[in-house]
């Protein structure tokens, strides 16, 4: 799976300022392939975010084309694009995101349940909370987890529909180092399974488990030159 | 098994305190609506009823029954009226400025004891000029004509299977039962002159008659007036009690206004108590719904992460608002029905007389309207927080 991003460009509306807006990502150009792994650094602010989201197909951009494979995600219609975002996409976001009232398992089956009539794969569910090491807590509800649980579960719920790219927007804020590295490897498992991996963070740690590192800054993308 | 269908109701169930916050303010808008409009459909019916069946701008009575009697007591209380004047008054009256129509009426109240199958107030109408029950006979039965000892009864009178009820050994034949007005209406009996001159030839022969002195054939209890269109009712009354002696009379304005005053202003207050809690029910479920999107942002962010649009997740959001505000609607329509039903005759002592619970048709026709005005509101609310999960992103 070829995830592809040309010229991509986003403005946000700025308000009481002479201009009218103001440029949170400046034109990118960015290819991702199947079985690697590309971290993107970088402060605060610097537009990691607004560019995973446009390229995870969540946000709109102002200009520019996101391609996955050969479809270009921004020509479908919203509903269209949404589906090919759950049967071809992974997304961790960034915060502990969850539904409340569900128990972890139901929480990890939440993208099989979208979009399907047909009993949801409880069996690979488990399997993932299995492998992210959460198994016995399947059937507490996520306000009961730590950070690190919560993080694990939302990695699980990413890799349920068996994404051909995997997004990661600040996995590991706010975990102690061994919830980091233990969700860092997990990424790295998927990259080497053969997903596409793109995760975005403000720390260094992910540099050694990465293919490829890139930095914003100030809305501008460039190349460490690994 | 989680499925799209039940994830709704499992977010419900999971936030069971904000749900019964839910359920319990749709509950209250539905009761102010239901209820209150119930009530005020109840008094209005009561006072229309009272209203139309009286018929006449002006009761002329004699003035000797004013001190035991005034209109509002024969039409709107319990005791049964009893008094006579001499019928050449008719004609007297006929003569005053500004009448109309007008048509004698005789009084007689049944004993229970030994007589009657009842303790009822007994109204005899003229049918050669009668303008104001022969109408209401008409529009309950086809043939609104009554032969000698036909009686039509007001909703309180129990009718047996044989259809029958005796007065002074006599029995009568009761062709019709009018519908309720919640006044004394309800328990007279109406019938037309000739009938009542026999029950009255038969109070006479049994001795129970305290008017022994009249001659049946000569007197009449009540004129009713109707006074010339653009006539006014008041100055019309005035001089019929100026040029006619012995006579008293009450317009139909002061014959119902007693309780209507009253009636409308419970009315009112519960108009006002309607909007009151209608409008904290609306807003309470929207504030609680905006804040809820709020509170559940993590929640929205999964369901976006994970592939939901947002029709998807306005649907989810929908969904919810109708469970919640139907239970509430449902419930709070319950107990209305129960209070009222309940408490049926501590409102008709509040309410005084000329309250009347609606048919089941109204009553159905109110129940759709408070859940119409739930489920409104449950669009209002899931509209309002879809907007905010609209606003971010996607
Ligand atoms: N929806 C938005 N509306 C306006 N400004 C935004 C919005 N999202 C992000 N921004 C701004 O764009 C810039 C980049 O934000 P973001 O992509 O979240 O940075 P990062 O993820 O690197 O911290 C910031 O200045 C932020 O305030
Ligand atoms: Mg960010």
């Amino acid at each position: 799976m070829i995830l592809k991003a040309t010229e991509l460009k986003k403005d946000f509306p700025r308000s009481g300022k002479s201009s009218n807006f103001f440029t949170a990502v400046q034109p990118v150009d960015l290819t991702v392939s199947s079985g690697e792994m590309t971290v993107i650094t970088g402060k605060s602010g610097s537009g990691k975010s607004t560019l995973l989201n446009m390229l995870s197909g969540m946000l709109q951009p102002t200009s520019g084309k996101v391609t996955l494979d050969e479809t270009d995600i921004y020509s479908l219609d919203e509903k269209t694009r949404a589906l090919l975002r759950n049967e071809k996409t992974g997304l961790i976001p960034q915060g502990n995101t969850a539904l409340l009232s569900l128990s972890v398992l139901e929480n990890v089956l939440l993208p099989f349940v979208l979009y399907h009539k047909e009993e949801p794969p409880a069996a690979r569910a488990k399997e993932l909370l299995d492998k992210v090491g959460i198994a016995e807590l399947m059937n507490e509800k996520p306000g009961e987890l730590s950070g690190g649980e919560f993080r694990r579960m939302a990695v699980a719920r990413a890799l349920l529909m068996n994404p051909g790219i995997l997004f990661a927007d600040e996995p590991t804020a706010g975990l102690d180092s061994e919830n980091t590295e233990a969700v860092l490897s997990l990424l790295r498992k998927a990259a080497d399974s053969g997903a596409a991996v793109l995760l975005v963070t403000h720390e260094d740690d992910a540099a050694k488990y990465a293919d490829r590192i890139l930095t914003m800054d100030g809305g501008r993308l460039f190349d460490t030159g690994r | 098994m989680i499925s799209l269908k039940n994830l709704p109701f499992k977010n419900l169930k999971g936030y069971s305190g904000r749900t019964a916050a839910l359920i319990f303010f749709s509950a209250l808008m539905s009761v102010a609506i239901f209820g209150g409009s119930l009530i005020i459909a109840g008094v209005r019916q009561g006072l229309n009823t009272v209203e139309a069946r009286l018929g006449a701008d002006i009761m002329v009575t004699p003035e000797s029954a004013k001190n035991d009697f005034d209109a509002q007591t024969v039409l709107l209380q319990a005791e049964p009226g009893y008094f006579y004047m001499e019928k050449s008054k008719v004609d007297e009256i006929a003569k005053v400025d500004g009448v109309d129509l007008i048509s004698p009426q005789v009084f007689m109240a049944s004993t229970k004891a030994g007589c009657c199958s009842a303790r009822l107030q007994m109204i005899a109408y003229d049918p050669a000029t009668d303008f104001t029950i022969q109408p209401w006979i008409a529009d309950t039965y086809t043939n609104g004509d009554m032969g000698l000892m036909d009686v039509v009864v007001g909703s309180d009178v129990t009718v047996y299977k044989d259809r029958t009820i005796s007065f002074y050994d006599n029995d009568c034949h009761i062709v019709g039962q009018f519908d309720p007005t919640g006044s004394t209406l309800d328990s007279c009996v109406y019938m037309n002159f000739d009938t009542v001159k026999k029950l009255i030839d038969s109070s006479f022969v049994k001795g129970m008659n305290l008017y022994s002195e009249y001659d049946p054939d000569d007197v009449v209890s009540a004129v009713m007036v109707r006074v010339k269109p653009g006539a006014d009712i008041e100055e019309v009354a005035a001089n019929i009690q100026k040029q006619v002696s012995g006579v008293t009379t009450a317009t139909s304005r002061n014959m119902v206004s007693g309780i209507g005053e009253s009636l409308s202003r419970v009315a009112g207050t519960v108009g006002i108590l309607i909007a009151a809690f209608g409008l904290v029910g609306i807003l309470m479920t929207v504030l609680v719904f905006v804040m809820m999107i709020n509170e559940r942002k993590g929640e929205f962010e999964a369901l976006k992460a994970v592939g939901a649009d947002r029709k998807l997740m306005s649907g989810i959001v929908a969904k919810e608002a109708v469970m919640v505000n139907l239970a509430g609607g449902i419930i709070g329509i319950a107990l209305s029905g129960m209070i009222l039903i309940m408490f049926r005759s501590l409102f008709e002592t509040l309410l005084g007389a000329g309250f009347v619970i609606p048919g089941p048709g109204v009553i159905a026709l109110m129940a759709a309207a408070a859940l119409l005005a739930v489920m409104v509101s449950a669009a209002v609310s899931s509209f309002a927080a879809v907007r905010r999960i609209g606003g971010k992103s996607l």
